[in-house]
């Protein structure tokens, strides 16, 4: 409840909530606003905003830029969150088990992790991609698949603090089994450092979703934003607004994720907000 | 007889056509042409690899033995004069004296033997289409090659434009591997222009062939090919005058309209005519419900073909009646058409039993979008949306070019497109894609879609070997008849690539192979 | 003498584990491309208008394509050891050098870019720092949360439309003005005009980080004790800042710039193909297209070489600048 009071007096954690949920209206109020596909070919071949009843104005083949964007909001989020997920579930599981057992096991999982951290994360992404074929899993197996090192560092780093302390000490002597351990003391007392990475992770799955998207990397049957700013470049002197507003919205999405995280952050545990300045 | 008066005519052609078409201009020498090349070709060789812009830059370095006009009759090229035997079997070609490699050997009628029967059979699978052909090629002296053939084969002569039997060294490749030659780096032809240096991912440096046989030719003393990837920054080099000239898919459709409105530069679409590229959307015949011929007219019915026309190539491309385009011989317009009509499409597909499910879907079905560009990929989400008014769902498929070939080759997908040239004559680019006997798994540009008609096999066959014109034009319009009733492939454009050019510059497309030809006409004014 | 030792230790354990990395990276780049749907021998063959069997094969003879994989992998590894990546299959050129040709251009951008972010990241910050609460701060804050969060290829097609399309101050695209022939200084200026925007949108994210970095090391260097002492001195604040803040205010920014070559580095291919510069991420993605397994290959395991003697020099700056590994050392 306190956490909940700090959070609604934290002004720039309260603006990114509030563009979160606006852009959460558009992505659920899409079907509503632009009941046609956004595929749809309804105006003129770069019709300007205005024209046409388009508001932000038609693309090459003259889609609507505006429900575009909608639409592409579903997208960018859903891929969002399940990449961040995916990144969780490995992140979590790796740091655990380094964290946990630690010894020979810590050591070799962290040089992986190094290893992982070490490589150019987007470069691969691409490979993998470009290898197993473009579709809304292989994308988000991808952005999970570069996206886990630091979660799983903030989780080792959670289990080691916390495997010292009495009440986990406690627990092991009474000869509690280690899932009841990890899952009933240690993993709820890291739950919030953790959520906040989780919540970082999800602004930059999206950004890696939407480079991928323009290079063509995308999955040709989903309308993101990142798709129609890659689609509008060659024609840009043609067409600028339809490269500036779905690239606005990326912006927006991401910038409000991570304020919200920032806050977050602030709020839940003050020496993580420290430590990254 | 029909065919004595075809030679006949033939040969006054060929005698009447001076040396050098652009002799007149013969006083305007020098200057430098700066083209775009796009995307840098991996060799310069043309016998060995056949890529648009290869054969776009080796054009300018190697030559063969005919040229062809815009109306496809055969002209001079380095042969003067040409005969063929009554029998139809027997073609004898008569050099020019005085021709010579860049390498200042001279060329000989045993480097048309050893070019057009060893090399080319290897490494060039458009050359070996004719040249299988051949019993036996012999140059009883140093200006003569007799080609004899196993069987009459009409479009044999139509073989000879320098993209499909280029005429290369025999002295240098005789006995090597001629992929791994150490002198393909050097690209040593016949023709107007030869390498001077190629700094790769930048230029190509081409300067006048000095030994050049047409005394006047070249005008020009160089031909700079710059490679610029970018799509954007090619139509900005064209419209600053970094660059002179711009063929095939260099300028987005789009920027076409604007680079006509410049008063420098001229923007045509003839010399492609040779190529004729022709458009379709292919269907795996195998595969249900593509393998009911009502399924594919509906397909037809239910494209708005002019709309992807104007919206997608902004207006650089012409609806297609058939499997014949309408720049290539034989061509027929007289077949059934297919008017843009949902409901005629929705009756066809109702009539299969193909009945609209939940939100009106009656089938989905996946297609391979092919990875060279985007002006495939806007075709294929132009289709898509096109198809969903009639119930059929496309699901779209990325893939890389690898991916793609190997899937199309190997027959492992539902519908795709694809762009097919038709190399002048119906025997040599068309019936490829519908005969029996070409349904071969792992080759792509076979009959991939597996369409088989015993009719239609006979139709071709016997087209390919008739010599009298007349012959050949009742049995392919009766092919085309046949092909547009049962659609195997669903055609859809005629795409008319431009050719953009600086008006300073004449004589730029003079026959059928357009910006491949070897240029030694072009001159600056 | 035991400071130097200590360094030649730490080179020492950075080859190894440089050597390490590449046997790795070798060994998965192998694997992925072998679990990849599609024949490379199809693509090379069938670009050229059609090909029959013999051609295919003999294709799939010349690079080893028809060889069971531990054969495949073995005689990989052992190349990439000596530094031999192959052929391209589609130029038929030794991929290394290709990469060659293209990494003087990757170099340019990613260094100019990441010199940018660092220079005047680490200015704004400390301004920003030594400012705190002012408005100008704020404003500084919002802007780097604002670039922040901006996508890469977006940023730089924005300075394309406003430098380039409405103001025609900068060309759009590429790597020089072609066929310019220039003196070496006006060529340099020429292709300066050409990397700007490049290097600005590639570093701006960097230098909002930096910036930030920079300004939170900037207050809370200002709280110690050190900096009490020397204001007390009557030191000027510029001594101050220069003496002895800037050095442990950098700390932080090294170790975060080390961390982040390899992000580095994958913005560089987006930018790459944004502003058609010739470097190695263009290359990638061209091969890409083209399923030229050597060139993927090869590029990737560049890169993150690249990436590794990038961290080792940020390893070696961070031991000069932070006096406590100094002290530790000596």
């Amino acid at each position: 409840m306190d956490a909940l009071k700090a959070f609604l007096r934290h002004p720039s954690g309260m603006a990114g909530l509030v563009l979160i949920l606006a852009v959460l209206a558009v992505a659920a109020c899409a079907p509503l606003l632009y009941p046609e596909s956004p595929w749809e070919m309804v105006a003129m071949p770069f019709a300007p905003p205005g024209e046409d009843g388009m508001w932000l104005g038609a693309d090459t083949l003259g889609r609507d830029v505006a429900a575009g964007i909608a639409h592409g909001a579903r997208v960018s989020l859903l891929i969002g969150v399940a990449s961040a997920l995916a990144a969780l579930v490995i992140g979590v599981t790796v740091g655990a088990l380094a964290g946990y057992a630690g010894g020979g096991l810590d050591a070799a999982l962290m040089r992986m992790t190094e290893l992982f951290q070490t490589i150019p994360a987007f470069v691969l992404a691409i490979l993998l991609v470009a290898t197993f074929t473009p579709s809304l899993a292989t994308i988000v197996a991808t952005i999970g698949a570069v996206s886990w090192p630091p979660l799983a560092r903030l989780t080792r780093a959670e289990f080691l603090r916390l495997r010292r302390r009495e009440f986990v000490e406690a627990a092991i002597c009474q000869g509690e089994r280690t899932a009841r351990v990890v899952f009933g003391h240690v993993l709820p007392n890291a739950v919030s450092p953790i959520l906040v990475t989780a919540s970082l992770t999800v602004a930059s799955a999206i950004l890696i979703e939407s480079a991928l998207s323009f290079l063509g990397l995308g999955d040709p049957n989903m309308m993101s934003w990142g798709f129609m700013v890659g689609s509008a470049r060659s024609s840009i002197r043609q067409a600028w607004w339809a490269s500036v507003f779905p690239g606005l919205a990326i912006l927006l999405t991401v910038l409000a994720i991570n304020l919200f995280g920032e806050g977050l952050s602030d709020v839940l545990n003050p020496r993580i907000a420290r430590r990254r300045g | 007889m029909d065919r004595r008066q075809f030679t006949g005519g033939l040969l006054a052609g060929a005698a009447s056509l001076p040396l050098g078409a652009g002799r007149a201009a013969a006083q305007a020498r020098g200057g430098t042409l700066n083209v775009i090349i796009q995307p840098e070709p991996p060799v310069l060789v043309t016998a060995l690899n056949q890529q648009q812009p290869t054969l776009t830059l080796g054009g300018k370095i190697y030559e063969s033995l005919l040229k062809y006009a815009p109306d496809l009759t055969p002209l001079p090229g380095m042969a003067q004069s040409w005969e063929i035997a009554p029998d139809g079997l027997t073609y004898t070609f008569r050099l020019f004296p005085g021709i010579t490699f860049h390498d200042g050997t001279p060329m000989t009628a045993q480097d048309v033997v050893f070019s057009c029967m060893t090399l080319l059979m290897e490494t060039h699978p458009r050359a070996r289409n004719t040249f299988r052909r051949v019993a036996k090629a012999e140059a009883p002296d140093p200006l003569t090659v007799v080609f004899t053939l196993k069987e009459p084969f009409a479009p044999f002569l139509g073989s000879f434009d320098c993209t499909t039997a280029p005429i290369v060294p025999k002295h240098v490749y005789e006995g090597t591997d001629f992929r791994k030659n150490p002198l393909n780096d050097r690209a040593i032809g016949t023709g107007p222009f030869k390498l001077k240096e190629w700094v790769r991912g930048s230029h190509v440096h081409l300067v006048r062939h000095d030994g050049y046989y047409r005394k006047d030719e070249p005008h020009l003393d160089e031909i700079i090919y710059r490679v610029i990837p970018d799509a954007a920054s090619r139509t900005l080099a064209l419209e600053n005058g970094t660059v002179q000239l711009a063929q095939w898919s260099d300028v987005e459709f789009y920027d076409i309209a604007r680079l006509k409105a410049r008063p420098n530069l001229a923007v045509t679409t003839t010399g492609y005519e040779y190529f004729a590229p022709l458009q379709w959307i292919e269907m795996n015949n195998r595969v249900a419900p593509m393998n009911d011929r009502r399924f594919r007219q509906a397909v037809m019915h239910a494209l708005d073909r002019e709309a992807l026309a104007k919206r997608v190539y902004f207006g650089q491309a012409k609806v297609a009646t058939g499997p014949v385009a309408s720049r290539t011989k034989f061509y027929d317009a007289n077949v059934r058409k297919y008017e843009y009509s949902l409901d005629k499409a929705k009756a066809l597909l109702d009539e299969m039993g193909l009945k609209p499910g939940a939100g009106g879907k009656r089938v989905e079905i996946k297609f391979l979008v092919p990875p060279y560009g985007e002006s495939y990929q806007r075709s294929a989400e132009f289709y898509r949306q096109s198809f969903a008014r009639v119930g059929i769902d496309l699901v779209l498929e990325a893939t890389d070019m690898a991916g793609w070939a190997s899937r199309v080759g190997n027959w492992d997908y539902q519908m795709t497109m694809n762009l097919l040239y038709q190399l002048g004559d119906p025997a040599l680019g068309v019936s490829r894609t519908y005969v029996t006997s070409n349904i071969v798994k792992g080759i792509l540009f076979s009959n991939t879609q597996g369409y088989s008609n015993p009719e239609v096999d006979r139709l071709f066959d016997a087209a390919a070997s008739a010599i009298d014109e007349k012959k050949r034009q009742e049995l392919y319009t009766k092919v085309q008849q046949i092909l547009v009733e049962d659609v195997p492939v669903a055609w859809t454009l005629e795409i008319e690539f431009p050719i953009i050019y600086d008006k300073a510059f004449k004589n730029v497309v003079t026959t059928a192979i357009g910006s491949h030809e070897t240029f030694g006409a072009v001159t600056k004014s | 003498m035991r400071r130097a030792a200590g360094i030649g230790l730490a080179a020492g354990a950075w080859i190894v584990r440089l050597v390490a990395v590449v046997l790795v990276i070798a060994t998965f780049n192998f694997a992925l491309v072998r679990a990849a749907p599609g024949d490379p021998a199809q693509v090379m063959a069938g670009q050229s208008g059609g090909a029959d069997a013999k051609l295919l094969a003999d294709l799939r003879a010349e690079y080893g394509l028809d060889q069971p994989y531990a054969v495949q992998l073995a005689r990989h590894l052992g190349r990439v050891m000596t530094l031999d990546l192959g052929t391209s299959t589609q130029q038929r050129r030794p991929v290394l050098d290709l990469i060659r040709e293209r990494l003087p251009a990757t170099l340019l951008l990613t260094v100019t870019a990441f010199a940018l972010a660092l220079l005047l990241g680490s200015t704004l910050g400390v301004m920003a720092g030594l400012a705190a609460g002012s408005a100008a701060d704020t404003a500084f804050t919002v802007v780097s949360l604002v670039l922040y969060a901006m996508p890469v290829f977006w940023l730089g097609l924005m300075l394309v439309l406003v430098f380039s399309v409405w103001l025609d101050w900068l060309p759009p695209f590429g790597y020089g003005t072609i066929n310019a022939r220039l003196g070496p200084w006006r060529q340099a200026l020429d292709l300066l005009t050409y990397l700007a925007m490049p290097a600005a949108s590639l570093g701006a994210i960097y230098l909002a980080i930096y910036a930030r970095l920079m300004r939170a090391a900037i207050i809370e260097v200002a709280q110690q004790d050190f900096v009490k002492t020397a204001r007390a001195k009557g030191l000027t604040a510029t001594q101050i800042v220069v003496g002895h803040m800037l050095r442990n205010a950098l700390v932080p920014v090294v170790t975060v710039a080390g961390m982040q070559a390899g992000a580095l580095v994958g913005g560089a291919v987006v930018v790459e193909t944004v502003f058609a510069w010739p470097g190695l991420g263009r290359l990638t993605f061209d091969a890409l297209l083209q399923r030229d397994y050597p060139v993927m290959l090869g590029v990737f395991l560049i890169l993150s070489v690249i990436v590794i003697l990038f961290n080792l020099a940020t390893d070696l700056a961070y031991r000069l600048i932070d006096p406590r590994m100094r002290a530790r050392s000596a």
